[in-house]
């Protein structure tokens, strides 16, 4: 089922609610606008809806806002996915449909156009949210600016998941982007229990080393800094319907024991209770995308008893 | 010239590495980097042993302050500022003081999703407000006249019942804001010791764990450390943390933020280490 395109909306907004009727999701708003496009396959499990969420043209440029708002109802168990990884093009002062004005703090700090995504979700008692989307990749110079904010019932969960790889690897981009810059924030009951801010960024090099004579310590660049590794990702998990795979995870976790190396490991990752042990941060790094991908599939596969195998299969392609 | 001994003199204290902030139990994830094989990484193939490790060192701490800095600066600055307000208004301010200073510690806590530094960050928050009243309080038969001192007495002692009853958390950052106001520090001061003692303690780390000689420490902290630290206060020293305006503009780039996501993941790691001598 496609959204409809409705006129009255905004440019770059979209809204999702979605309800139980009988075990079955139903969707009372589904509705986007340019350049932000969702797309609802049909599911077969009860209770469980998918939400594809995508751009035109496959990517953003500089300048592009996009809000999305998401309301998750009683007992619902919404996939948001996404089809590729979400590509964020070189940043340009032009103007295009999407491109609004934004608040002055984002402006002022660059002369370049942001590429931001914000997205808004409250998630209902005994329902879940799984946003398991593949990685954003920032071109060379783009920058991009992702806010999301979670409000979780009590009895509610979630399974979120940010991540960034270093951008076209295949034209020789390593960690070039401009700036990217991720906050995902969670409450539970109006109480924050999490805010993971990540911020990646080139400018300060680029507004030092013009002006300033060789340096010893040499500066480090963002590649400098997160170097072996091409992708970096943080998983959180909170709630009921985690807990199995949380389990899984700890197990895993606690059966590593690290011995003196002379180089890095191709792949990394990290685990760390919040909230009194009530949610989970998960953080990987690794020198290929797909060994990321590969390994969270893998760690996550215990959600396929909780939105079904088919629906499991469709993350992480 | 400098005439100001008194501000001087205090911070000469408060260097001393006997202190809990004097770096003998955490590494801030330096012995779980060079476990990892990333000290190798940044030199060149050809440089000798001892020259790599000398690079592989300075790039922790490069990598270390420039996200330290930006994640946990804004809470001393603004912890800093906390009391500086109060100090207007010693009678009146308690209740609301002490409100605003849970809330940076609170949020803290939140935005330290890394468990092995929460601990440290914990250990030598309370042992610095533990600190201040054993040893550096004014003792009280001769501080009956000044009031000031007493209010601010009462301040931390009442913190530091309130972390030992676990209703807070104690963190490092924001005890090291009360406690550097509160002997007197000016602002930059004490963001710039701040970031001084965490440069050094990696440095320390580094000596104890053989990676270099000791003499080689000295001389990285007074020629290659120095202006890394200079260069990360005066870049992140009017940052806040945004608590007490509206976190709806919660997009700002003047907010507390991770910068060093490889860093989090090998101090989280710092736990699975086969042997280790660090707590952190």
């Amino acid at each position: 089922m496609p959204a409809t395109p409705s006129f009255g909306i905004p440019v770059g907004t979209g809204h999702i609610t979605c309800d139980l009727h009988s075990s079955t999701v139903v969707f009372s708003k589904l509705s986007s606008s340019y350049p932000l496009k969702l797309l609802s396959p049909r599911v077969a499990e009860h209770g469980v809806a998918i939400v594809y969420i995508m751009s035109y043209g496959g990517g953003l440029v500089g300048g592009d806002c996009v809000q999305l708002v998401v309301e998750v109802g009683r007992e619902c168990k919404l996939l948001l996915l996404s089809q590729g990884s979400t590509k964020v093009f070189k940043t340009r002062p032009g103007d295009r449909a999407s491109t609004r004005l934004r608040g002055s703090s984002l402006q002022q700090s660059s002369l370049q156009a942001v590429t931001t995504q914000s997205m808004e979700v409250t998630i209902e008692p005994d329902s879940a949210l799984f946003l398991l989307p593949d990685p954003v990749t920032c071109f060379r110079s783009a920058s991009y600016t992702q806010v999301q904010t979670f409000h979780l019932a009590t009895s509610a969960s979630i399974v979120l998941l940010d991540w960034v790889t270093s951008g076209r690897r295949s034209l020789g981009e390593d960690w070039d982007f401009l700036r990217y810059y991720s906050i995902n924030e969670i409450f539970v009951e109006g109480r924050r229990v999490a805010r993971d801010v990540l911020l990646l960024d080139n400018s300060t090099f680029d507004t030092m080393s013009c002006s300033s004579p060789p340096r010893d310590p040499p500066l480090r660049t963002l590649k400098d800094r997160l170097s072996p590794y091409s992708c970096y990702a943080m998983l959180l998990l909170y709630g009921p319907q985690t807990h199995s795979v949380v389990a899984d995870l700890q197990a895993k976790y606690g059966s590593i024991s690290v011995f003196k190396r002379t180089a890095p490991e191709r792949f990394l990752w990290s685990l760390s209770p919040i909230d009194d042990g009530k949610g989970t941060v998960i953080r990987a790094a690794g020198i290929e995308t797909e060994d990321v991908k590969k390994w969270f599939r893998e760690a996550l596969s215990g959600l396929e008893a909780v939105v079904g195998i088919d629906e499991y299969r469709k993350a992480f392609l | 010239m400098d005439t100001n001994f008194d501000e001087t003199y205090v911070l000469l204290l408060l260097a001393d590495s006997n202190l809990p902030t004097g770096s003998f139990v955490a590494s801030s994830g330096f012995e779980s980097y060079g476990t990892h094989g990333f000290l190798s990484l940044s030199s060149t193939p050809s440089a000798s042993k001892g020259r790599t490790a000398t690079v592989g060192t300075v790039a922790f701490v490069q990598d270390s302050l420039h996200t330290y800095a930006r994640s946990a600066l804004p809470f001393v600055s603004d912890a800093h500022r906390v009391v500086d307000a109060f100090k207007g208004k010693p009678e009146t301010d308690h209740d609301a003081t002490i409100k605003k200073l849970l809330g940076l510690d609170e949020l803290y806590e939140t935005m330290t999703l890394n468990h092995v530094a929460k601990r440290a960050s914990k250990a030598q928050g309370v042992a610095i407000l533990t600190l201040y009243s054993k040893g550096f309080a004014c003792s009280s038969d001769i501080s009956d006249e000044d009031h000031l001192s007493k209010a601010l007495t009462v301040l931390i002692d009442r913190l530091k019942l309130m972390v030992r009853g676990e209703e807070t958390h104690g963190h490092l950052p924001v005890c090291w804001g009360i406690l550097t106001n509160a002997l007197g520090i000016s602002l930059l001061r004490a963001q710039h010791l701040f970031l001084f003692l965490h440069a050094r303690s990696i440095l320390s780390s580094a000596v104890r764990l053989n990676t270099i000689g000791p003499y080689s420490a000295q001389q990285l902290l007074l020629h290659s450390v120095r202006p890394l630290v200079e260069e990360e206060v005066s870049r992140s020293k009017d940052m806040c943390t945004g608590t007490f305006e509206d976190m709806g503009y919660n997009d700002a780039y003047d907010r507390p933020s991770t910068t060093w996501p490889l860093g989090e993941i090998l101090a989280v790691r710092h736990d699975l280490q086969h042997s280790r001598i660090f707590n952190s």
